[in-house]
């Protein structure tokens, strides 16, 4: 049992109902994994917009191969295989700049750069510094897809690297040299814009 | 400890990997290398930055989240709907088929020839119980005396 189950009815216990018709099971799935699922998608694909029409499409898709699903596996495992293949698909048909500006809506009036530097650990530091917003959104599309998908299942998600492993259909030494390379890279443009 | 041993423990420590007897170790580096310092401040940095990315992009996008169930389900439906009409195309598709054979058999029908006595004066092309999941289609030769079927395809599951 994974955490989002914990106090609710289990995954494969919403799936059963699910299959024998009843879609309102799937909607308490979509509730538990939505924000998980967007905030994935959209460490992929980087726009919001895109992000949720990912998120939509691959919850559709699931429902409608719901039946090929294997109990006793992991839901969100099986369900990321599908929203991450959308993602990265989405990612590669889209024509979208490597730079994608932030909601002016989150800088607040009294936005100023911080006094000493110290990076961003929440979305409100790292609106009041849009600078470096763009500058990491930059780095992080840059990175190759999957080295992308690695590293924001593992930041962004949490997922353990033989979870990645598996949603990704590649061994864990794979999971863990591309993870190795996704870091080194964002890792040097937070470096270059602090010591700008 | 040299500053490259330090740089795999700082990485290691970032993935979650570092045995906690090392990390005490490694944490005596640091406070004497000001480089390895700003090293391990950047590479810890980046799980929390990008998280804070997806985040912002997430509050930017919190009522469309909110409405995903609503979304999904009408996809669902949509979906529903266009595979009832694919399914039902797929299933009578062959009618219009059979009955373009019937027409070109009866185009081809050896009118006045040796097999002229069973010759037919009319035709009927028929299609019957085309409202169960079965139908048959017949070509039928309404001669003069009896009616004859030349060609049938009898109760077909559709």
């Amino acid at each position: 049992m994974n955490e989002r189950e914990k106090g609710g009815v289990p995954d494969d216990a919403l799936i059963r109902t699910t299959l024998a018709g009843d879609d309102g099971a799937f909607g308490e799935l979509v509730e538990r994994y939505k924000g998980r699922a967007f905030a994935v998608a959209v460490g992929i694909v980087g726009d919001g917009d895109v992000a949720l029409d990912v998120v939509q499409d691959s919850f559709i898709k699931a429902y409608y191969k719901l039946k090929e699903f294997r109990f006793g596996s992991n839901f969100y495992t099986w369900f990321y295989r599908l929203l991450v293949n959308q993602a990265i698909d989405r990612w590669r048909k889209s024509a979208r700049s490597m730079e994608v500006p932030f909601d002016e809506s989150w800088l607040s009036e009294d936005a100023s750069p911080p006094d000493s530097f110290a990076y961003p650990r929440s979305p409100e530091d790292l609106a009041r510094d849009r600078e470096l917003g763009d500058a990491l959104q930059r780095a992080v599309d840059a990175l190759p897809e999957y080295h992308r998908a690695v590293i924001v299942l593992r930041e962004v998600d949490g997922m353990a690297y033989d979870e990645i492993a598996r949603v990704l259909g590649c061994s864990v030494g794979t999971v863990m040299s591309r993870l190795h390379y996704a870091r080194g890279k964002l890792k040097e443009s937070l470096k270059s814009h602090r010591d700008r | 400890m040299d500053c490259g041993t330090a740089l795999r423990k700082i990485i290691a420590k970032a993935d979650g990997l570092l045995p906690r007897e090392e990390e005490a170790e490694l944490a005596g580096h640091l406070s004497g290398c000001p480089a390895c310092t700003a090293e391990d401040a950047a590479i810890s940095a980046t799980g929390p930055a990008l998280r804070a990315l997806t985040g912002i992009r997430a509050m930017e996008k919190a009522p469309a989240l909110d409405a995903m169930w609503t979304r999904v389900r009408a996809g669902i439906e949509e979906g529903r709907e266009t595979r009832r009409r694919s399914s039902w195309i797929a299933r009578w598709a062959w009618v219009p088929a059979a009955v373009a054979i019937a027409v070109a058999a009866l185009l081809f029908y050896p009118a006045g020839t040796s097999r002229s006595p069973f010759h037919p004066s009319s035709f009927d092309v028929a299609v019957e119980d085309v409202e169960s999941d079965v139908a048959t289609v017949a070509l039928v030769d309404k001669g003069e005396d009896l009616p004859r079927v030349i060609w049938i395809i009898e109760d077909a599951k559709t």
